[in-house]
């Protein structure tokens, strides 16, 4: 399992890394770059969209269409789109598995503050929509502060100076503090988190073979308290399944599809 | 286990779903009416370009500027993600290939020639 989702980690961060190399070889149009394949994009573009029947900045029916599929992906499968898909998902993944070699552990955020933390992702989402359809006039100015476009682009249009010390602060604190962005500051995780409260695709706990061993409390790199539940319903799941790997009790940990 | 190919399954069939539905529905990236109402010709033709240049709502509305200065010129409608370009047109004031030399003229700004738009195609419609 983990071998197969680490497969498809590589073909979406190959895919993005193949088009930074052909934007800076100049062998692609300008605007293709990873933003055209963005299904945030969607979301910024809703408003414009309804409002004068047109895109916004760069945004297509590309963005529209993967935002969609994002959605339903993520009513199919919970965040799966975020442990699966997202390059700068799996840069996090990465640098979390780098940072506890390198440190021995993992520096969590206590849980009190975690809590509260959580929410700043909303906050963001709200600011950029909202500074989107206002200040910067339908201009993605958001780009300025996104570390999946100042890295995929390598300071590509719209970003500015100190932007790369943005993306540079983002990789070295997801060595440290797992999944330091995704958890606390990307607004499309706030996007599909109600969408994956519903997700279908669910980790259930047998507690008949459960010995309650915690294996799969500390082999979640969201801290989802596994062994206190009996189906995993936690909007940060992203069906990695590293608890079911770590599990050692064959049948303990089962995936289940809309209860089946 | 197996069930665990239902999300690189999922992830394969609702990508492809995405991109094969992408073509079903055309949103312009931007539509300018330029003659409206009373101003409108009586006879309208369109002309389809494809522009390298033509990448957002920004450089949408420079190309607009551009190929409207000549006069003439009724509505610009653009499409960012194949780069064209569809101009409505008065052809007793214009025609496709004054509207293309007008987009195309270079810019001296600064002391510096700049060539902002580059045709790639062109295709006059009824």
């Amino acid at each position: 399992m983990r071998i197969l989702r680490t497969v498809v980690q590589m073909i979406f961060l190959g895919g993005a890394v193949a088009l930074l190399a052909k934007g800076l070889a100049g062998v692609v149009p300008a605007n293709h770059n990873c933003e055209a394949y963005c299904p945030f994009g969607g979301i910024a573009a809703l408003f414009p969209l309804v409002k004068y029947k047109a895109y916004t900045c760069r945004l297509t029916e590309l963005n529209m269409s993967l935002m969609i599929s994002a959605l339903i992906l993520t009513i199919a499968t919970k965040k799966s789109f975020c442990g699966w898909i997202c390059p700068l998902g799996t840069l996090h993944d990465w640098l979390r598995k780098l940072g506890s070699r390198i440190f021995g552990r993992a520096f969590y955020v206590p849980r009190e503050a975690d809590r509260w933390l959580v929410s700043l992702r909303y906050v963001v989402l709200v600011l950029v929509l909202g500074l989107t359809w206002t200040v910067w006039g339908g201009d993605l100015g958001f780009r300025a502060y996104d570390p999946f476009y100042i890295i995929f682009t390598w300071g590509g249009h719209g970003t500015l100076a100190f932007s790369v010390y943005i993306a540079i602060a983002v990789v070295a604190v997801a060595l440290f503090v797992p999944f330091f962005w995704c958890r606390y500051l990307c607004p499309m995780g706030a996007v599909l988190d109600p969408f994956s409260r519903a997700g279908g695709l669910r980790i259930r706990r047998n507690t008949d073979s459960c010995t309650d061993c915690g294996k799969c409390d500390r082999a979640c790199p969201h801290r989802i308290p596994i062994s206190q539940v009996d189906e995993v319903t936690a909007r940060d799941c992203t069906n990695c399944l590293e608890c079911m790997v770590e599990c050692p009790e064959k049948g303990a940990l089962e995936l289940s599809c809309y209860g089946k | 286990m197996k069930k665990a190919l239902i999300i690189p399954a999922a992830i394969a069939v609702l990508i492809l779903v995405a991109f094969v539905t992408v073509n079903a529905y055309r949103v312009p990236t931007l539509h300018l009416p330029i003659l409206e109402g009373d101003a409108r010709p009586a006879t309208v033709r369109t002309v389809e370009y494809v522009v390298d240049g033509v990448r957002c709502r920004g450089t949408s509305m420079g190309f607009a500027r551009m190929a409207s200065q000549g006069g003439g010129v009724v509505s610009v409608t653009t499409y960012a993600r194949t780069r064209s370009a569809i101009v409505e047109y008065d052809p007793t004031v214009t025609d496709p290939d004054q509207i293309r030399e007008a987009f195309m003229a270079p810019v001296v700004r600064d002391g510096v020639t700049y060539q902002f738009f580059n045709m790639l195609s062109q295709t006059e419609r009824d």
